[in-house]
């Protein structure tokens, strides 16, 4: 079940959230900000932090990684995922619920709050994470659409488009 | 809902096609009314048009990166391959020869094949106004837009034209040229 | 007129004698009558020895073929964000809602006038016959016309029960709205204007003088949808009133 989807510009600042399904408590425009500005921190000290999470199963260095990628992308023409977010917070665990932080190549980050994993499920961190991952390239997919063509949005700004709102909640539920 | 996996074929299943000529005649439109409106000082549409085509590139770089998935890339050259065999086929349906590298590796040059999708139907009009094949770069646009997108990727370059076959040159050449790379600005949590 | 259309080689024919020779060493005389053309080794020499310049080294686009051309594909992200910023720019050129659709009109005037040319030139001339009233050219405006620009028929053509000079074309999803969102304080916009003009500049081209404005009707399940209202000039409906 997904709650909440937010999406911060390159400096951290909050342009979109969209509460798609109710069951958070809802929080003052200011403490979203908030919440986003420290999010943006903590991934950041987070990449500083532990340089190789969520390097464990590849052996492979970054740049070794990105190079693979982009030649198979051009000999395939075969898409991939466009989620850069490598040695940054990944993934909040919490009994209440879930929160999922994506990164793209500008800098743009795509966070999902979701509800917690069910019991038998616990721990499965990583693979909620790649599940979620379909989610985030659809919503990148429609963000370049329905912002990016849309000439009464100018970059980096709060997203107010009830088009955008109609085709996220198309995708979602 | 339309599901688009990863794994689709980018141009088959991701992409909305349409016949080109609309574009064509779009483009045409606008850089003809820019010669009005600058009262045929083409340095000055070159201008505009390098603007239209930078606003353009901040944005259409998102497309670019959430159809395919592109990476960043290592080195200039990487750059060069992903601009032409995916930047130029994916949004233009055609891929550009790359050429000329500089010995530094930093500079190499673009060669389009004619006609595209910007300048078919295009002759310059010579016979009314004969500066205008001296000075007019039809298609800088493109210039703009690669610098745009360039920049939201963090790097620092400079596009021009050098040649056109619209100016009677023997075939149409864009010269891409990195400064430096933003490395402050790299987001983190990327390796 | 007392000049000389064609400049002849000597200042006129009828001074010419027989010790005339022309500058250049070549052309007619005909006060010597046809041995004037033999090739001699002077004549000769002068053609071989000739300075040019070469006029025909690039191939022209006229040498190009239009009417049977394979139509190449290219992606619509490339003209939604073109027509982006073609929006973008001349919202900040213009003074107002109204100057900004005449703006996106004009745009559209000059892609309509070519794009009729180059449509009734595919269609040959076998098949071509001019459309000749108003009810005929709008078939294939909302038909043909609108198939080879946007990849599919209009939705509806209708005639106004009223107004005897207005008729609509309606778009239910139109291709360059596809992605803009207007803003609340832009509530009477409607980019469609761009299109409106395209029609404009082809009618106009093809002798049916015509207004066109685009207007968003929304509908369940189409709220981009719009409405082409075209007013012929009245002596579009005097000349069909003759026939």
């Amino acid at each position: 079940m997904l709650y909440s989807i937010l999406i911060l510009n390159k400096a951290g600042g909050l342009i979109y959230q969209n509460e798609v399904n109710p069951g958070l408590n809802k929080l003052s425009t200011n403490d979203y900000l908030v919440l986003a500005g420290s999010l943006h921190g903590i991934h950041a000290i987070g990449a500083q932090l532990a340089p190789n999470i969520g390097d464990k199963t590849v052996p492979a260095s970054v740049e070794e990684f990105n190079r693979n990628q982009n030649s198979s992308i051009m000999s395939t023409f075969k898409a991939q995922s466009p989620n850069t977010n490598r040695s940054g917070l990944q993934n909040i665990e919490t009994s209440l619920f879930n929160l999922y932080i994506f990164q793209t190549v500008t800098g743009l980050k795509f966070m999902l709050i979701t509800a917690p994993n069910p019991a038998e499920h616990k721990g499965e961190l990583n693979k909620q994470y790649d599940m979620a991952h379909e989610l985030f390239r659809q919503l990148y997919m429609l963000y370049s659409d329905f912002v990016m063509k849309d000439p009464f949005y100018s970059l980096d700004m709060p997203i107010k488009n009830p088009l955008f709102d109609t085709k996220v909640r198309e995708l979602v539920n | 809902m339309s599901r688009k996996a990863v794994g689709d074929d980018i141009w088959k299943n991701n992409v909305e096609k349409i016949n080109s000529e609309l574009f064509t005649l779009t483009y045409g439109s606008v850089v003809a009314q820019l010669c009005r409106d600058f009262n045929n000082n083409y340095h000055e549409v070159n201008n505009q048009l390098d603007k239209m085509g930078y606003n353009i590139g901040l944005r259409l770089i998102e497309e670019f990166l959430a159809k395919t998935g592109v990476r960043r890339c290592q080195t200039f050259k990487e750059t060069s391959e992903v601009i032409s065999k995916l930047g130029f086929k994916i949004f233009l349906n055609i891929q550009p020869t790359i050429e000329n590298w500089s010995a530094d590796g930093k500079s190499c040059s673009l060669i389009l094949p004619e006609p595209n999708p910007l300048t078919e139907f295009v002759e310059l009009p010579i016979t009314a106004d004969d500066k205008i094949a001296k000075e007019l770069w039809y298609s800088q646009i493109l210039c703009g837009v690669l610098r745009g997108a360039l920049q939201m990727v963090q790097l620092d370059c400079d596009v021009q034209f050098v040649k056109d076959v619209l100016r009677g040159d023997d075939r149409t050449e864009l010269r891409l040229k990195l400064n430096k790379i933003l490395k402050d600005e790299v987001p983190a949590g990327e390796d | 007129m007392s000049e000389d259309i064609i400049l002849p080689s000597a200042t006129s024919l009828s001074k010419l004698t027989i010790h005339d020779t022309s500058k250049t060493g070549f052309g007619y005389n005909p006060a010597i009558g046809p041995i004037s053309n033999s090739i001699t080794s002077e004549t000769s020499s002068i053609l071989i020895n000739k300075r040019t310049i070469t006029l025909s080294s690039a191939p022209s686009i006229y040498e190009r073929n239009i009417t049977n051309k394979k139509p190449v594909e290219i992606n619509l992200s490339s003209l939604s964000f073109l027509f982006c910023e073609i929006v973008n720019w001349t919202h900040g050129q213009s003074r107002g809602i109204h100057d900004l659709e005449m703006k996106l009109n004009k745009l559209g005037y000059s892609i309509g006038q070519r794009y009729l040319e180059l449509i009734k030139l595919r269609d040959g001339i076998k098949l071509n016959k001019r459309d000749l009233k108003i009810i005929d050219i709008l078939h294939f405006i909302h038909g043909s016309f609108w198939k080879s620009i946007f990849g599919k028929h209009a939705n509806e053509l209708e005639k106004s029960q009223d107004v005897p000079n207005e008729y609509m074309i309606i778009e239910n999803m139109p291709l360059l709205a596809k992605f803009i969102n207007i803003p609340k304080d832009y509530a009477d916009l409607n980019c469609g204007a761009f299109v409106a003009g395209i029609i404009e500049g082809a009618l106009d081209s093809a002798g049916f003088y015509v207004n066109v404005t685009a207007h968003s009707v929304p509908m369940d399940g189409f709220p981009l949808r719009t409405v082409f209202l075209m007013k012929f000039d009245q002596s579009c409906l005097i000349r069909e009133s003759i026939h």
